[in-house]
């Protein structure tokens, strides 16, 4: 029993930065009907500009997290300047390569400038720990739920009580009405590819103490993000947040109890199973209108 | 008020509108008639900034907004209830009505007045404020598209087949609310298939064939409905009429 609370903590740990991935990639999807590939690499940059920041500049951890979200949302502006708004009156299928493109193009950047060799965020942090009963946790996979929660929360706050929010949700519901109330699409775009790249950025930050980062981490984590947003149900938010961490325990749970090489097979065969048998996610209701 | 003089316009390759010119006054209500695919839809989407002209231009209050986004015409008093009574249907009612107000979200107070104004002439809509708009009846759904564009202060309003797919007791009270629109001072263009309400309503009609103008009549004196119907039959076009 003890063990199994350590499992479901580390399985909420992991599923957490999943959360943080799948949330971007949704609300890109749901808003502006992109499916965004290189979503990977916004986690996989984000993760090394803050292992950068503290390893090469020396800064405080805080400092190494504001400049993570700043350098993430950066690229997040100019994935969609650049290459989304020329595409976004083409059908789908163009931004989908367009994206792909640019994870292939963000991952040699990396490997040219940083090269392959696997870093570890090493903090004083590390010596620290958190104890419920028999479970343990280091200060630094502890912070990445927590995190979490905060950043869901926030977002949730801004989505439904923000003017930008509205828009932003308007915009996901029905473009044209949206632009007819005097919602600019560009701006739109803007902060959704802003916000989804930033969590994604802050999310590779915070697995940057737990897992080695490489140029090439973005091309798992993307896919594990895809899984949750479709357990979720494409477009839904509070969906990604439950199936993140649904899926974060249950890779958990499949390799303690059964063996690691399922580890990473389990969440494609669920989500294979999801789309033959209940198609519009876990949680989604069925079309409500014609 | 609005002018839109000799428009051409259309999708692709096919063109739609051949020189469409129509003129609503200030204060006025101006039906347009016409069957399926004549352009109707189309014409509304010029005025509203959605499709883009290939020629002829588009006045409000005599200045050219031909080249205006559409994101930027609530501002400039001009609004389009789009057909098919469209809403944010996962969003409340309240908010709904709060997205009309888009483009002046920095006037709180000025908000919270037009709220309370729609909400006094769609009492159902306050009663189901909290609803997700999706859960709406049709006639409700109406409303509440009429109640978010009257959110932007407009001071003309574009209304696009308002009575389309509705029991003819909720077009009786989809009229209504149309000919209260008036006493605000709004000028408006109706574009219409139910003849009948637009006869009852309106005090100017323009009947659109193959992308122009091809009868106008002042309704004051009262439309003979035959007069009407043989030119509709003599289009060929089967309406309600």
């Amino acid at each position: 029993m003890d063990l199994f609370l350590q499992y479901l903590a580390n399985g909420i740990v992991i599923g957490s930065a999943y959360v943080l991935v799948a949330i971007g990639l949704t609300l890109i999807f749901g808003i502006l009907g992109v499916v965004n590939f290189a979503h990977g690499e916004f986690y996989m940059l984000g993760a090394y500009a803050g292992v950068l920041t503290v390893t090469l500049l020396g800064l405080p951890l805080i400092a190494a997290l504001v400049v993570v979200i700043a350098f993430s949302a950066v690229l997040g502006v100019l994935a969609e300047s650049l290459l989304h708004r020329a595409l976004r009156e083409r059908d789908m299928t163009s931004s989908i390569i367009a994206s792909f493109g640019l994870a292939v193009a963000l991952q040699n950047a990396a490997l040219l400038t940083i090269g392959p060799r696997p870093m570890l965020l090493q903090t004083d942090l590390s010596m620290l720990a958190v104890e419920f009963g028999p479970v343990f946790l280091p200060l630094p996979r502890f912070l990445i739920p927590v995190a979490m929660v905060v950043l869901v929360g926030l977002l949730f706050g801004v989505l439904r009580y923000t003017w930008t929010g509205r828009s932003l949700r308007a915009m996901a519901q029905h473009r044209t009405v949206a632009r007819l109330c005097g919602v600019r699409v560009e701006r739109v775009a803007m902060v959704t590819f802003m916000v989804g790249a930033g969590l994604a950025g802050v999310s590779g930050f915070l697995m940057s103490s737990v897992l080695m980062v490489t140029p090439i981490i973005g091309n798992m984590i993307v896919l594990k993000a895809f899984t949750v947003v479709i357990l979720g149900g494409m477009g839904d938010i509070m969906g990604a947040a439950v199936a993140g961490l649904l899926l974060g325990v249950v890779e958990t749970m499949t390799s303690a109890y059964l063996t690691n090489g399922l580890r990473d097979i389990i969440g494609f065969v669920i989500v294979i199973a999801v789309l033959l048998f209940r198609p519009q996610g876990l949680f989604g209701k069925s079309v409500e209108r014609s | 008020m609005l002018a839109v003089e000799g428009i051409e316009a259309g999708y692709g390759r096919t063109r739609i509108l051949h020189g469409l010119t129509i003129d609503v006054p200030k204060g006025g209500l101006i039906a347009l008639l016409g069957g399926n695919g004549t352009g109707k839809s189309t014409c509304l989407k010029v005025i509203a900034g959605l499709l883009k002209p290939t020629s002829g231009r588009v006045t409000l209050d005599g200045e050219d907004i031909t080249g205006l986004a559409a994101e930027d015409r609530p501002g400039r008093g001009l609004c389009l209830v789009p057909q098919g009574k469209e809403v944010f249907g996962t969003m409340s009612v309240e908010e709904n009505l709060m997205m009309g107000g888009f483009h002046r979200r920095r006037d709180k107070a000025g908000l919270a007045e037009d709220l309370e104004g729609v909400y006094t002439r769609f009492p159902r809509l306050r009663e189901r404020r909290r609803v997700s708009a999706g859960m709406l009846s049709g006639g409700e759904r109406q409303m509440l598209s009429i109640g978010r564009a009257l959110m932007s202060r407009p001071s003309m309003l574009l209304l696009d087949e308002p009575s389309a797919a509705l029991a003819p007791k909720v077009v009786e009270e989809i009229a209504e609310a149309i000919l209260g629109l008036r006493e605000l001072g709004l000028s408006l263009l109706l574009v219409e298939q139910n003849v009948g309400m637009a006869l009852e309503i309106a005090d100017h009609l323009h009947v659109i064939r193959g992308g122009r103008i091809a009868f106008s009549r002042a309704v004051d004196g009262g439309v003979a409905p035959d007069e009407l119907r043989s030119f509709y039959l003599s289009g060929g076009h089967d309406d309600e009429a």
